[in-house]
């Protein structure tokens, strides 16, 4: 028998209670997972997705919504004689509801554009030209709408022809409607709008001259700002608001999560009092009580946050395949998140046992030993 | 009352010694002076309520005195800083509810004070089985408390309060809650393993037949010793 005995033993005598306990840090757990993993996933996607379009710089104005807000496409002309500025492409990027699917990327991009040079044709073709009505469908969105080369797809008012399907290397980018920037503006009445600029810079551009080509381009263009395309997202208000509510929706959560632990710990040490004293009179150290108390609920933190870790990842996964959501984010679940989620779960567990442990440390040894 | 050769031979020295409850409201001790030998086997007698528990608490250090002294071998016993170790070290308790842990075996029972001392967990085994053997339950190792006869019980508890060697043990009525022939087999078990282990035993009852085995009788009321004297012939 050793001490560990005696914290496995603390918790298996009420396994219901014991049980429910860990449910309910797995909740919270399973929520910090879900939460912050599919706003972190949000990011990630965008910046590959930005990547997998090859561009260097993002310009473009993150308002309050979840889309930048369109501008003149006049902006280009303004930006193209910079130094370092190696090619530009306009787009007008939109969240619409398209046909069955309730939320989806609508990627209109400047004809000929380099953002149209990435994508990797699976079937069919490209558009002929600027001016054909055609959309190419990113694989995951001709899986979620249901679509093959041939079909037409209902765009707002308009019918399109799906002539390709295409990879586009990215989650965001299969999840995508791409077709022509004039055609997009025509259906949506955005005529001579655009709501970003993707910027590749020459070749050896140092990412001083990168900031300062940032600066530069936001000083000409009052409408928009210009972002490094990894720092593009984390600009956007939307996604800091989504990033915040889901940390402090997870914070509540894990809130719940210790006032469970603490009440079990608590349930634990008053019933266990007699047994405490019992302890105590036999010789324990008031520290060896207390590292018990914090060792069992640590425990419980543990066992809840691997089991929160399971549920979130499972339920996310399951999530992202839901048509509704598909094919706009991948969740972002690396390791080192889901250690420091049950990390999380594990103080959880020995803040909340702090205080019974207190309480137990305080028993007098004689307390219930009467008879 | 014997007379010792020298001061280090008082295992306890008591002198005005005083226990209330309750702000005051209880007065459990009311001045307690007495003195007790290494190896002497004393029985503390008296009606329900006398203070004989409390008496006996006090030696055990599970609470404080509210007033006068008590020293252990020479040193005050309330100005020790190390209590837990006093309790793990120097005494062995026992109790009238034998107070097993419910949810740990007869042989886990009997090696949780031995998480205060340094054998590794196979010498805690080892001596755990020992003392399960001295006290005739080597074939109940492995059953839980709620298994085991009252007196079984209290045998399991008799090799746990001797488990780190104590040179004291403390019997608070340990045959009171048992039928009078497990009664007498405890207390022939205590008997024989203070003649094999010369500790000093000082044993709380109200039934005068086990008192009269005892070498010396202290017999208190209301709070006080009194009566103190030895036995001329003990049984
Ligand atoms: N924790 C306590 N709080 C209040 N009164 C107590 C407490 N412990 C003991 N007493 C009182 O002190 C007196 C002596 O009790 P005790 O030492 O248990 O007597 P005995 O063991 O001789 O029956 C009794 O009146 C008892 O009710
Ligand atoms: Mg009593």
């Amino acid at each position: 028998m050793t001490f560990f005995t005696f914290v496995t033993r603390g918790l298996t005598r009420r396994p219901v209670r014991t049980g429910l306990t860990i449910v309910g840090i797995a909740i919270g757990i399973a929520a910090v997972v879900g939460l912050v993993g599919i706003s972190r996933g949000f990011e990630t996607s965008w910046q590959t997705g930005m990547k997998s379009r090859g561009t260097d710089i993002v310009v473009s104005n993150m308002g309050r919504g979840l889309t930048p807000k369109p501008f003149s496409a006049t902006v280009v002309e303004r930006i193209t004689p910079l130094p370092h500025v190696a090619e530009t492409c306009a787009l007008l990027v939109d969240l619409i509801s398209v046909e069955k699917a309730d939320m989806m990327i609508v990627s209109a991009r400047q004809w000929g554009g380099f953002s149209w040079k990435n994508l990797k044709i699976v079937s069919g073709r490209l558009p002929n030209d600027a001016a054909e009505r055609a959309v190419v469908l990113g694989k995951t969105a001709a899986e979620v709408l249901g679509k093959k080369v041939g079909d037409t797809l209902q765009l707002e008012t308009e019918e399109l022809a799906v002539v390709g399907i295409v990879d586009g290397g990215a989650v965001v980018e299969d999840g995508s409607v791409i077709l022509s920037l004039p055609l997009l503006q025509e259906i949506t009445g955005n005529q001579g709008k655009i709501n970003i600029v993707d910027l590749r810079v020459t070749p050896r551009t140092t990412k001083e001259e990168l900031t300062r080509l940032c600066a530069q381009i936001t000083g000409l263009v009052p409408e928009a700002r210009a972002v490094i395309a990894g720092d593009h997202i984390r600009d956007s208000q939307a996604y800091r608001m989504i990033s915040a509510m889901s940390w402090g929706t997870s914070l509540l959560a894990v809130l719940v999560g210790v006032l469970g632990v603490m009440n079990t710990m608590l349930m634990t040490v008053f019933e266990r009092t007699q047994e405490i004293c019992v302890l105590l009179a036999i010789g324990w150290k008031r520290s060896r009580i207390v590292r018990m108390v914090l060792w069992e609920s640590a425990l419980l933190g543990f066992l809840g946050g691997v089991g929160g870790v399971l549920i979130g990842v499972v339920g996310v996964q399951l999530l992202v395949t839901t048509p509704a959501i598909r094919g706009l984010l991948e969740p972002e679940l690396n390791p080192q998140f889901l250690v420091m989620a049950v990390a999380i779960a594990v103080v959880v567990g020995v803040v909340s046992g702090v205080y019974p442990a207190w309480r137990s440390s305080r028993l007098t040894p004689s307390h219930a030993l009467h008879g | 009352m014997p007379i010792p050769n020298g001061d280090s031979d008082w295992v306890f020295e008591a002198s005005g010694l005083k226990k209330e409850h309750d702000d005051g409201r209880v007065q459990a001790l009311r001045g307690v002076d007495f003195r007790i030998q290494q190896g002497e086997f004393v029985a503390i007698v008296g009606p329900s309520g006398s203070g004989k528990s409390t008496l006996l608490q006090m030696l055990g250090a599970l609470d404080h005195p509210s007033a006068g002294t008590l020293t252990y071998r020479g040193a005050s016993l309330v100005e020790r800083a190390d209590l837990a170790s006093y309790r793990a070290h120097e005494i062995g308790f026992i109790f009238q509810a034998f107070h097993l842990l419910p949810t740990f075996t007869a042989l886990e029972n009997v090696q949780i004070p031995m998480f205060e001392t340094h054998r590794s967990v196979s010498e805690r085994e080892h001596r755990a089985i020992e003392l399960l053997k001295a006290v005739g339950l080597e074939t109940r190792q492995h059953h839980f408390p709620a298994k085991l006869s009252g007196g079984e019980r209290q045998r399991v508890a008799i090799a746990r309060s001797l488990a780190n060697g104590a040179s004291v043990l403390l019997a608070d009525e340990p045959t009171g809650n048992l039928d009078s022939e497990s009664a007498a087999l405890i207390l022939d078990l205590i008997v024989r393993l203070r003649r094999e282990q010369h500790f000093t035993l000082i044993l709380v009852t109200h039934d005068l037949g086990i008192a009269r085995q005892a070498a010396r009788i202290i017999e208190m009321k209301d709070g006080r010793i009194v009566s103190d004297a030895l036995n001329k012939e003990p049984t």
